[in-house]
């Protein structure tokens, strides 16, 4: 399986990679915005997406919205400090299969990615 | 300054010292290294003149239903414990001190949407080092202070919202 993880800040980039070390997943690439997300999922068609919501260039929903239409396929996890209702209610009306909010409980995380393993 | 009602400063402090306590309780999620009371002191109002900023800091701007700025600014001890216990890395830059910075501001500020909902719009980080050559807070606005305390670190949530 293989993983592209989106987010602006390098920290969470390299901790989300952290979280998930566990699981053996080909980390194809890390972007730091919705531009560079939707380069590499064009070039490489990542499996699983971890997608930040608040980003310079290209914010995620929008991004969100590319990515299903370049790449429908795709499991795009959303990870965002945007803890209100509305905010989750778009990412999965866009076609988000995981909303998470920041901090992140890596425990969260990992049942999140074991159900799109088992599905 | 402007007037500020008891109602509106405690119901704004008492939003941000949740979102505050979430962020350093949930640490202890992520290592058990990391297991630290978070310690809020007691909100006041900024001086005119007071910048209250420590070494290195993480500002969101914020438009839509409140217009003004929110920032974190701590020492580099209090962003390089933080960054050990995500990251893991030996090697820690001023380029990482400066983004877990601006992670810290945005996650805060991000998580105080639950109440003010999504018209509550947050921009990306904006991070510094020092004092910035242009620090302007809202006019006419009074800004909160909240002293934090995690470990032995020092830091400031300083919210100046209309």
């Amino acid at each position: 399986m293989t993983l592209l993880i989106v987010d602006d800040s390098m920290v969470m980039r390299d901790t989300i990679e952290q979280y998930l070390s566990d699981y053996g997943l080909d980390i194809i690439g890390t972007a730091s915005n919705g531009r560079e997300a939707i380069q590499i999922v064009e070039d490489k068609k990542p499996d699983i997406i971890t997608l930040d919501i608040t980003m310079p260039e290209m914010d995620g929903l929008e991004c969100l919205e590319k990515i299903m239409e370049v790449h429908p396929e795709a499991n795009v996890m959303i990870v965002t400090a945007l803890a209100d209702k509305y905010t989750g209610l778009q990412a999965i009306d866009k076609g988000a299969v995981g909303f998470f909010l920041k901090p992140v409980d890596p425990d969260e995380l990992k049942e999140g990615f074991n159900e799109i393993l088992e599905n | 300054m402007n007037t500020v009602s008891k109602q509106d400063f405690e119901n704004t402090c008492k939003l941000f010292i949740a979102a505050i306590h979430k962020y350093f309780n949930h640490l202890s999620k992520v290592s058990p290294t990391a297991i630290a009371p978070s310690e809020t002191g007691v909100p006041y109002v900024k001086e005119p003149g007071d910048l209250v900023l420590k070494e290195f800091t993480g500002m969101i701007g914020i438009s839509g239903n409140r217009k003004g700025i929110v920032y974190f600014s701590g020492q580099r001890e209090i962003f390089e414990d933080l960054l050990k216990v995500f990251t893991k890395l030996d090697e820690i830059t001023d380029e990482r001190v400066l983004d877990m910075a601006g992670e810290v501001s945005n996650v805060i500020a991000g998580n105080v949407r639950e109440t003010f909902g999504q018209d509550f719009m947050i921009s990306v980080p904006i991070v510094f080092q020092g004092k910035p050559s242009s620090l302007k807070f809202p006019e006419d606005v009074p800004v909160f202070v909240i002293p934090i305390k995690w470990k032995k670190y020092e830091a400031y949530m300083v919210i100046g919202l209309e």
